[in-house]
């Protein structure tokens, strides 16, 4: 677009105040030739761009003040609907709608570059303001309303800016590192922002104008979505016809408004609905099924407008009949899942039972295993008797237990995976602590029998008693003796 | 809970269907009459465990009032309501539960649990080959009678 392209010159322009666009200018002027660059600075030099004029064209344009004057008119007068021709196109009133939607179109493209010309001025008073303020509009407000001001309890923002942007804004205001402006950049600059905003009331105007003719144009996309949303849909997309040859997902996000909320997190806040969000479908659905509904409703309202678009169903049925399915779909999500019914035991024996293995089976099998002396007693040599516990072959038969060569028949000093009964345990430990260096001062290995008088071995011990006087107190091995649970 | 009703079955054809279709699974006739409260408590297990069973039983009811069923009564030798009897692919199984009849089980169930545990029990048996099982029922829970042999 020619305005467009001025603009980006423009902006090429500005050599003095950022090194950055110096750069990209020093590299664009690099791909010309010699003779061309002397030209092109020179063109670029008489573009006044501290005019406003010669950057917005537009509101000077005669195609804009005859759109406006007819929407004025057509406002104004009453609609008459008998006056619809067989073909569309022809329609006046279409071609009106139609030169509508062109131009908000090109509204929202001019608004952008005021908005860069108003940003590029007041940078130098205020820079972090057009990070914390997006919305080009609302850019425009407040910086009218803030001015040259430098202290900012002094304005008064409220109903521009939510109160927590308001907050940020102000505390920003206190550490900016701007200087109040000149007086004649100050008047081109609130003049921008009047233009900006006279430009939004243009299209609002335009806007409430083709909603209004909403229901003759597009009766099935209105008749889902509502007029409305309708002439917002057409007005950003460009028309009937654009707007059916978008995908739905595109028909979904269009005028989706970037919520930078100053330092916020944007991943818990994902709604990708644009304009389809004002509907009364979506804001009759439960939060949980938003984006479902966001979902079918962009399918079928691109439906509905390819239907319009071609003039297929001119009385609206069409429309009527998806906002049916549309609103019977989300009433099924909503049913709860049926009821659960017992379900039958299973056969007997039809599943095969799961052996567990691993590491844990294998130690727990460990301490009931055949030990090495059980093996070696289970075995016998070829050729020679058995010898066993009572001698003769009566009694249990030792194997190769004993036999000369191997040092079997004690107790291996590995110690043993077997499980051991704990106070079998005890007595055993006593038992081996008897001889150890580090025995209780009170053992003795004497003993007092009413028979022998003493002895010096103690037939105690043989049978596991142990002597009476082994005190268990002191003993080494002991526990306590009193355990209580608290 | 949904409750299906059992299946009557009051004429022989039926019943002879029934034997011979029911394959690979446990067949649960009960013999009784309805105005009986033995009977109808039976059959309120009855119903309440056929679904829970459905994968490996099937029970139905035979009122015995119907002239076509005596030959049945008679061929089982059924004196006493209800009674049920069990069969398996065809064959009927004989059930041991210490008392004098073991090709039949007389009265009625204490509990749902006691009747899933016997067809279980029928139904391993007959799975491998056996066509007497012992009952697993703990005798208090079995329900006693006396056998009249010829009416003595």
């Amino acid at each position: 677009m020619a305005t467009l392209e001025d603009s980006f010159l423009a902006d090429l322009d500005e050599l003095s105040d950022n090194e950055a666009e110096l750069d990209e200018s020093d590299g664009d002027d690099a791909k010309k030739d010699d003779e061309d660059i002397d030209m092109d600075m020179a063109d670029l030099e008489t573009l006044n761009y501290d005019d406003l004029d010669s950057v917005s064209k537009l509101q000077k344009s005669q195609r804009y003040l005859d759109i406006m004057q007819k929407v004025g008119e057509a406002l104004g007068k009453a609609s008459d609907e008998s006056e619809k021709g067989t073909v569309l196109e022809d329609d006046p009133e279409y071609k009106l709608i139609v030169d509508c939607n062109q131009l908000s179109v090109d509204i929202e493209n001019e608004i952008a570059i005021v908005h860069n010309f108003i940003r590029d001025k007041y940078r130098l008073k205020f820079q972090e303001l057009e990070s914390l303020v997006n919305h080009p509009i609302d850019y425009a407000r407040v910086v009218k309303k803030i001015g040259n001001e430098t202290d900012l309890t002094l304005v008064d923002l409220e109903g521009l800016l939510p109160s927590a942007i308001i907050m940020v804004v102000s505390v920003t205001a206190l550490t900016t590192k701007g200087s109040p402006l000149p007086e004649d950049v100050l008047q081109k600059t609130l003049e921008a922002c009047d233009r900006a905003l006279n430009l939004d009331s243009a299209r609002k105007k335009v806007l409430d104008f083709v909603e209004s003719k909403m229901g003759s144009i597009a009766p099935n996309l209105s008749a889902i979505v509502g007029s409305a949303v309708a002439a917002k849909l057409m007005g950003t997309a460009g028309g009937l016809s654009a707007l059916a040859k978008m995908p739905a997902c595109n028909v979904q996000v269009l005028g989706h408004k970037r919520k930078n909320l100053a330092g916020f997190s944007s991943a818990t806040s994902q709604s990708r609905v644009g304009y389809l969000e004002q509907t009364e479908i979506f804001q009759s659905t439960p939060p949980a099924l938003k984006s479902r509904a966001g979902r079918i409703l962009a399918a079928k309202s691109t439906l509905a407008a390819r239907v319009d678009a071609t003039r297929g169903d001119p009385s609206g049925t069409n429309g009527k009949a998806l906002r049916e399915e549309i609103r019977k779909k989300i009433e099924k999500w909503q049913e709860p899942p049926p009821a659960r019914q017992p379900k039958p035991l299973p056969v007997p024996d039809s599943e095969p039972k799961k052996r567990r293995g691993g590491r844990r089976l294998r130690k727990m099998k460990e301490r009931y295993a055949v030990t090495d002396m059980r093996k070696l007693a289970n075995r016998m040599a070829f050729g020679t008797p058995e010898e066993s516990s009572l001698g003769d072959g009566l009694g249990e038969g030792y194997g190769m237990l004993g036999q000369a060569g191997s040092n079997r028949l004690r107790i291996s000093s590995v110690p043993s995976k077997l499980k051991i009964n704990p106070t079998i345990a005890k007595k055993l430990k006593e038992r081996n602590y008897a001889g150890g260096a580090t025995t209780s001062g009170l053992t003795s290995s004497l003993a007092f029998t009413p028979v022998q008088g003493i002895e010096l071995c103690n037939p105690q011990q043989a049978l596991g008693l142990g002597s009476g006087t082994q005190s268990t107190y002191f003993s080494e091995s002991g526990t306590f003796s009193k355990l209580k649970k608290i | 809970m949904e409750s299906v009703l059992l299946p009557t079955l009051t004429k022989k054809e039926e019943i002879d269907r029934i034997i011979n279709n029911t394959i690979d699974k446990v067949l649960v006739l009960r013999f009784g009459r309805t105005s009986d409260e033995n009977c109808l408590l039976l059959d309120d297990i009855l119903e309440k465990s056929a679904r829970d069973v459905s994968k490996f039983a099937t029970v139905a009811l035979v009122d015995v009032d119907s002239d076509q069923v005596q030959v049945y009564v008679n061929y089982f030798d059924i004196t006493l309501f209800p009674s049920t009897v069990f069969f398996f692919n065809a064959h009927h199984m004989k059930l041991d539960s210490g008392t004098a009849d073991h090709t039949k089980w007389v009265g009625k169930f204490h509990e749902k649990q006691d009747f899933i545990d016997v067809v279980e029990v029928i139904f391993r048996g007959a799975m491998k080959g056996k066509m007497i099982v012992h009952c697993p029922l703990p005798p208090e829970r079995i329900p006693k009678y006396q056998l009249l042999y010829k009416d003595v």
